[in-house]
């Protein structure tokens, strides 16, 4: 204690040069929080996201994932609703919802376009996707409609003219491959914040897609946890129970997540060098000058008995107080920044391949704070015994002459 | 038993390519309580051989013990350890710690040497009684005038009782009559805990005041 206590005083024996290195430190830690907290913040979105479209642990039949078929629905699943009634029995399962992906041609009388359709259970599919699709118009169609009912991207919409109660004509090839027509009527218009998608958008019933197809298999089972932390654990077990069929997880399916958590792990990780290298910078600066200062103390101290690594001891504790000084200062600064994120409400601009903002949001994570500190701190060790082992292993008579 | 003993003692420097002798054949003993004075002109070796009585400084040849312990072929840690339990030092210019207040400083050769706080709390306040500054205990350096603070020097040497004080020209920085003072408590102090000193010195009073004086001219005793 009373070596700390010597060092604190030490740290403020040049006031401006301490405060400069703690600023500096402090600044480098904000950064590295604000920007790790971000990309936290983007992470568990993007996670979010492909859970919820996804579902969190995903199931077909073997040759269903990257394989291709010459008509629809030739990979696709039987006997869904029996695989459903014992998926739905696992624990931690919070619904398993069928799903038939299939395109074809919509149609309103004048116009054709491509689409992109998703069979889907009424109601509980919506449910589970959350904020991530929005209605602009309309709502979900629901179980029990007496004609097929669609909810369609707003682009398409748009494209047909279509709006809530607007008949259209669904055009695809069935599982025989022959072409079939469907008469659907627009229930909802919906947004998913990706112009691509929306404009081929169509969502109905997965009876009424297995009627237009003529089938009775799905595409998938999508089955969702209460937790996402469970994935895996389910995941494991869904293959234990059925090892005929092929399962996925949400990250498996997740692309578009896996490439930007791998570009913002680069960029931040290069942030944090960069800001390690500044740290490492200002704190070896502060403390090499400080060494030089006191080469003369460091003779004395050393004549009077004091060993070289007493010596580097001290200047490593002057050193990590002031860099623990400067991460405090960081972390209370990140953490105020984040408070204020929260409720400043500031929108990002849409990222590239979407059409909506999203919330510039920090998350605050108890681990990536704890990194940093220690990490800083290992810095300022680390730069405090730089700078000092050499001086503290110096001959003692020239240490003394030093002027 | 000597507190110091050195026996043929050669120490050289090189200097701009040539080798310069600054110690030669240099033999010295001093007794527990004995204060030597070491007087000579400037560049005789006075801070060479004051080095070497010390154990900061290695010489080339010859054999030193320090309270009847050899310390010919000890490694830099034990020879630190050695200074740490048997050597004092007084500097002419004081090389008080600035961020330790009177008392720390006093206190910092007992930390080393891991006294419990009781014992270091008495010794430091008997020494600093002892040398007058019991009253300015936690003053920083800065608040003491030069007289005190090297007062406080010497409590720092003396305070672990050391066998030996070195002390390079204690009254160079001082007035005449604060000078004086610091003559009479360096010399009472020492004798007083049985310690020997070696004194370089240019100052008159000083060199009458300890025991003997021996010369140094070139490097070697006269």
């Amino acid at each position: 204690m009373r070596w700390l206590i010597f060092s604190l005083r030490n740290a403020i024996r040049n006031k401006r040069r301490s405060l400069t290195a703690l600023a500096i430190t402090a600044v480098g830690t904000t950064a590295v929080l604000i920007g790790g907290g971000f990309a936290l913040f983007t992470y568990q979105s993007l996670r979010e996201i492909s859970a919820r479209d996804t579902g969190h642990v995903v199931l077909g039949a073997r040759e269903f994932f990257g394989g291709d078929e010459d008509l629809p629905m030739q990979n696709g699943l039987a006997g869904s609703p029996e695989l459903a009634k014992r998926l739905q029995g696992l624990p931690g399962v919070r619904a398993v919802l069928p799903r038939i992906q299939f395109s074809g041609l919509i149609s309103n009388g004048d116009k054709s376009a491509v689409f992109i359709g998703a069979g889907v259970l009424p109601e509980a599919d919506f449910r589970v996707r959350g904020p991530q699709m929005r209605f602009t118009d309309g709502e979900p169609f629901g179980a029990g409609a007496t004609a097929p009912e669609i909810v369609i991207g707003q682009d398409l919409a748009q494209l047909m003219k279509a709006k809530v109660g607007s008949g259209l004509t669904l055009l695809a090839t069935t599982t025989e491959g022959n072409l079939n027509a469907v008469d659907v009527t627009v229930r909802g218009i919906v947004t998913v914040g990706v112009p691509d998608i929306d404009k081929r958008l169509v969502m109905t019933d997965v009876a009424a897609v297995q009627r237009l197809l003529l089938t009775d298999k799905v595409s998938t089972l999508s089955v969702y946890l209460k937790e996402t932390g469970a994935t895996d654990d389910t995941a494991a077990r869904v293959h234990a129970a059925l090892p005929q069929l092929a399962v996925r997880t949400w990250l498996d399916l997740a692309v578009f997540y896996q490439a930007v958590r791998d570009l913002y792990n680069r960029i931040f990780g290069v942030l944090g060098a960069i800001m390690v290298v500044i740290v490492l910078f200002a704190l070896s600066n502060t403390m090499a000058m400080a060494v030089a200062e006191r080469t003369r103390e460091i003779g004395t101290l050393r004549a009077i008995g004091t060993h070289p690594r007493e010596i580097v001891r001290n200047f490593v504790l002057e050193g990590v107080a002031i860099g623990a000084g400067g991460a405090a200062a960081g972390m209370l600064v990140a953490a105020a920044a984040t408070v204020l994120l929260t409720f400043a409400g500031i929108q990002m601009p849409p990222p590239p391949g979407r059409s909506t903002g999203y919330p510039l949001l920090v998350n605050f994570s108890a681990a990536l704070y704890a990194a940093t500190g220690a990490a800083v701190i290992a810095i300022a060790a680390l730069a405090s015994w730089f700078a000092s082992a050499k001086a503290a292993r110096k001959p003692i008579t020239e240490a003394l002459s030093h002027v | 038993m000597s507190s110091l003993s050195l026996k043929d003692i050669r120490k050289s420097y090189a200097l701009g390519g040539n080798a310069v002798q600054a110690l030669k054949d240099v033999d010295l003993e001093v007794r527990p309580g004995e204060m030597v004075a070491l007087t000579g002109p400037s560049g005789s070796g006075k801070s060479t051989l004051l080095n070497v009585c010390g154990l900061v400084d290695t010489p080339d040849s010859g054999r030193r013990e320090i309270a009847g312990q050899s310390v010919d072929g000890l490694s830099a840690a034990e020879l630190t350890e050695l200074r740490r339990r048997h050597i004092g030092f007084v500097f002419q210019s004081f090389n008080l710690v600035p961020v330790m207040t009177a008392y720390e400083n006093v206190e910092y050769p007992l930390l080393l040497l891991g006294k419990k706080t009781t014992e270091r709390k008495k010794l430091v306040w008997e020494t600093l009684d002892r040398v007058g500054l019991a009253e300015f205990g936690h003053r920083l350096p800065d608040a003491l005038s030069g007289g005190q603070r090297q007062r406080v020097a010497i409590a720092r040497a003396l305070v672990k009782s050391p066998a030996l004080v070195i002390a390079d020209e204690p009254t160079g920085n001082l007035d005449s009559a604060t000078a004086s003072q610091v003559i009479e408590l360096l010399g009472e102090l020492t004798r007083e805990r049985g310690a020997a000193a070696v004194v370089a010195t240019h100052d008159e009073r000083m060199t009458h005041s300890c025991d003997r004086a021996i010369r140094l001219v070139d490097g070697e005793l006269q």
